[in-house]
């Protein structure tokens, strides 16, 4: 069997995964702290049955997608609770149901209890692991370059935990913001004091290129007329096959 | 094909974006207003293949999976609780608070909401009103014959009546505080009340540790940074085309696949 059309359809398959891809960082362009995903294409190898068929026929296959962990642009709020990481490294966060997460969103807001929490509703965790809780009627509270937290007159209440995830490519993505360190995967390490910077009022903006995104989108758009074009070539082409076969007969 | 679905929560947000923007720009001379943002975050993802996974016998294990995300969603509108400019009306009735804190105002219908705007009138009956005619918290009765009205840091209110040059003092007003401020919600009139989210209001004395000072004759012009949301503004249209043209992609890419046959 012919297999031109499947190797066609493999690539078309490719693209509109991709497309799916890439509009998910598009429609994500304005979310603080979303780090671009993008997709690795690789070719499937395919061993003809036919010992006659020397030439193997090798498939697309987007076997993964990669987080691009880039600093994203910081922005200034002016917001007290707005912090932004300036360098490799993660909050830590407990979500609702109790999981550990990791993200690099940092519009913190405070629950009504005090606690320090993400506009999701999970826990910002300290160094330690310990939720971080404002005490009432604390005020603005002042965050220092190493994510220590005190209030206007020094008392120092936490330190948010700024950690490094050695297997930053093995993280699943959860959505608002937040990634989960796979099963088995390296324990995420406290990153010593002042190596990643904590800012206070500003938050960092999305790492995507609208460039690079609106480029990747034209050359989807292409690649994927090209497998169409391929199929109907190959269409016509035994079409025309049949018609003069036929003739013949 | 998703990314039709997937741009479309990307130009919904973005509408909301605009929408906030639209807000903040309209109320840049309101008193008291604080500039809101609209915050977004990713929706959930579709794992095709799975991190983690064994890929070979030999205990091999797959380093990335593909996660396809589903677009985008507002996760809120954060209020911008820093202090405003203040503008000094030297006028008597016009107070502002310095710091943190909200006047207390009584509705009619019976609850309480909180406010930063302090241009304050009085009514018929002489009691200290907003300006939609709202008792302000604790609802100081200013004499007839006042020629002059003193409000000091600690917001207690004193009248100069007649001749008598001994001011008679007539209360004190008081500020709420909340443990989240973000949390209130807002009402229109410069009103906001208290939810679940903001906690329980807490009365404080002005002037207190943590609690704003009042400042008689000035007041709080509102937080919105023009300049800022011009730039939002600008942002978040070109954003909005971004995401149309992935619309446009998605669209020919299926009108292609139409022409096949």
């Amino acid at each position: 069997m012919d297999n031109s059309n499947y190797v066609a359809l493999s690539l078309a398959q490719a693209m509109q995964r991709d497309l799916d891809v890439t509009a998910n960082n598009i429609a994500n362009a304005n979310t603080a702290g979303f780090k671009g995903e993008h997709i690795v294409f690789e070719s499937y190898l395919h061993d003809s049955a036919d010992p006659q068929v020397t030439e193997d026929v090798s498939f697309v296959l987007d076997s993964g997608s990669y987080l691009d962990d880039r600093q994203g642009p910081l922005s200034e709020t002016g917001n007290p609770l707005d912090v932004a990481l300036l360098g490799k490294g993660w909050f830590s966060y407990r979500t609702p149901e109790g999981d550990m997460a990791y993200g690099r969103d940092g519009r913190f807001v405070t629950s009504p209890q005090g606690d320090l929490m993400t506009l999701s509703g999970s826990m910002v965790l300290d160094a330690g692991g310990g939720e971080i809780a404002l005490p009432p009627g604390t005020g603005d509270v002042v965050i220092s370059r190493d994510g220590t937290i005190s209030t206007a007159d020094g008392g120092v209440i936490a330190q948010i935990g700024v950690f490094d995830l050695p297997e930053l490519q093995s993280l699943e993505r959860i959505g608002n913001g937040m990634f989960v360190r796979a099963e088995g995967a390296a324990p995420a390490v406290q990153i010593a004091a002042l190596e990643t910077e904590v800012v206070q009022g500003s938050i960092e903006r999305s790492n995507i290129e609208p460039v690079v995104e609106m480029t990747r989108l034209m050359e989807i758009q292409r690649a994927y007329e090209r497998a169409v074009n391929l199929m109907t070539a190959e269409d016509d082409l035994r079409r025309d096959t049949l018609q003069k076969l036929g003739q013949n007969v | 094909m998703r990314a039709l679905g997937i741009a479309a929560t990307g130009m919904m947000a973005q509408q909301t974006n605009v929408d906030v923007i639209s807000n903040n720009i309209a109320n840049a001379n309101t008193t008291g207003f604080k500039s809101s943002r609209a915050a977004f975050q990713d929706l959930i993802y579709d794992s095709r293949t799975r991190e983690g996974a064994v890929t070979a016998e030999q205990g091999t294990t797959r380093p990335t999976g593909v996660d396809v995300g589903l677009g985008v969603r507002t996760v809120g509108t954060v209020r911008l609780n820093t202090q405003g400019g203040l503008m000094p009306t030297d006028n008597q009735l016009d107070v502002s608070v310095e710091g943190r804190g909200y006047f207390t105002v009584n509705l009619p219908d019976g609850n309480q909401a909180y406010t930063r705007d302090g241009s304050f009138q009085l009514s018929p009956e002489g009691e200290i009103v907003t300006l939609q005619g709202y008792t302000v918290d604790p609802g100081l009765v200013v004499p007839e014959n006042t020629v002059n009205l003193e409000i000091n840091e600690q917001g207690i209110v004193s009248a100069y009546v007649g001749d008598d040059p001994v001011p008679v003092e007539l209360g004190q007003l008081t500020l709420t505080t909340f443990i989240n401020e973000a949390g209130l919600r807002p009402l229109g009139n410069n009103l906001m009340e208290a939810t679940n989210a903001s906690g329980d209001p807490l009365q404080a004395v002005p002037g207190d540790p943590g609690v704003g000072m009042i400042r008689q004759g000035f007041l709080e012009n509102s937080n919105v940074n023009i300049i800022q949301q011009i730039t939002d503004l600008i942002s978040a249209q070109r954003a909005y085309e971004m995401n149309s043209k992935a619309i446009e992609t998605a669209d020919q890419m299926m009108s292609t696949t139409n022409q096949v046959k």
